[in-house]
């Protein structure tokens, strides 16, 4: 586990760091699992509502697969890989502050399958991934803290 | 809700299960507040921020004194109440792909502010193009 201004980044994960998203994926035999990182959690707020395309949803990569509501900010959550939804994480639905409290674990978001094996292989981990992250996160002036229930 | 008072019951977080999938769908919005009224401003960019996150086609038509929210410099002095000013949420608006449509005869003869002086990505038109956006949404707020 790999901390940055506070910010927790496990190791045994890729990400996904294009403009705004700040997401994290990982490989779970045929299918992967993806949710917010602790610092797209942390630029959110406390989030208030969370809506995830359900099941069956086909998604291009950068197409979104959840929108998310805080109260100072909204925006979509964007599929980091092209593939469809298998499962969305109807925990998240009923308690979206699972997202800020719990993001690498429970606040998962959806399940889904990957399409092109190949964009995994483009999604950043390691020093690549930490590295991207430093720069974002002093442009972004962003210090992780978690929000309690 | 027994128990829960109202404003808890407001802000609940509750599962929203739509009854169709909303992308594709076009939504106007007709802003027509400025920053005479810094309270009404940020609800509507917010709004739209997040229709467009959920792939709705949002178009925001800004006619009477609404256009002076868009004149450079001017969203950073529009304060809201928990702090901050209205411009992280045009910029929200905009990251999500809002689109800012300005009445050009609002913003010359209401608004006296010449096109160079509106932030990046203002179309402006005429009142004409109102009635195209409005006949052509799916559904059209207004604020």
């Amino acid at each position: 586990m790999a901390i940055l201004n506070g910010c927790e980044f496990p190791g045994d994960r890729s990400y996904f760091i294009e403009r705004t998203q700040m997401t994290w994926v990982k490989v779970e035999g045929e299918r992967i699992v993806v949710g917010l990182t602790d610092p797209a959690q942390t630029r959110a707020g406390k989030i208030l509502h969370v809506r995830v395309k359900p099941a069956g949803t086909v998604r291009e990569k950068g197409k979104p697969i959840a929108t998310v509501e805080s109260g100072k900010w909204a925006g979509p959550v964007l599929a980091p890989v092209a593939g469809t939804v298998l499962e969305s994480n109807a925990e998240v639905e009923q308690d979206p502050g699972l997202l800020n409290t719990d993001p690498y674990g429970r606040g998962w978001i959806v399940k889904m399958s990957a399409a092109a094996p190949a964009e995994l292989v483009q999604l950043l981990s390691g020093d690549a991934a930490l590295a991207r992250f430093k720069e974002v996160l002093e442009k972004d002036n962003i210090h992780c803290v978690r929000c309690q229930e | 809700m027994p128990g829960v008072s109202p404003s808890h019951a407001m802000t609940e977080a509750t599962p929203s299960t739509p009854a169709s999938d909303p992308a594709g769908k076009k939504i106007l919005m007709i802003m027509t507040t400025g920053p005479e009224e810094p309270d009404k401003t940020y609800a509507p960019f917010y709004t739209a921020a997040l229709m467009a996150a959920m792939e709705i086609d949002t178009t925001m038509y800004f006619l009477m004194h609404a256009p002076e929210l868009l004149k450079k410099g001017t969203a950073e002095k529009v304060p809201l109440k928990k702090g901050g000013n209205l411009k992280m949420f045009i910029d929200m608006a905009r990251e999500n792909g809002v689109k800012f449509v300005a009445c050009a005869e609002s913003c010359r003869d209401l608004c006296e502010i010449a096109p160079s002086d509106l932030i990046e990505g203002v179309k402006l038109v005429g009142s004409a193009t109102m009635a195209d956006l409005a006949l052509e949404a799916d559904s059209v707020l207004s604020f």
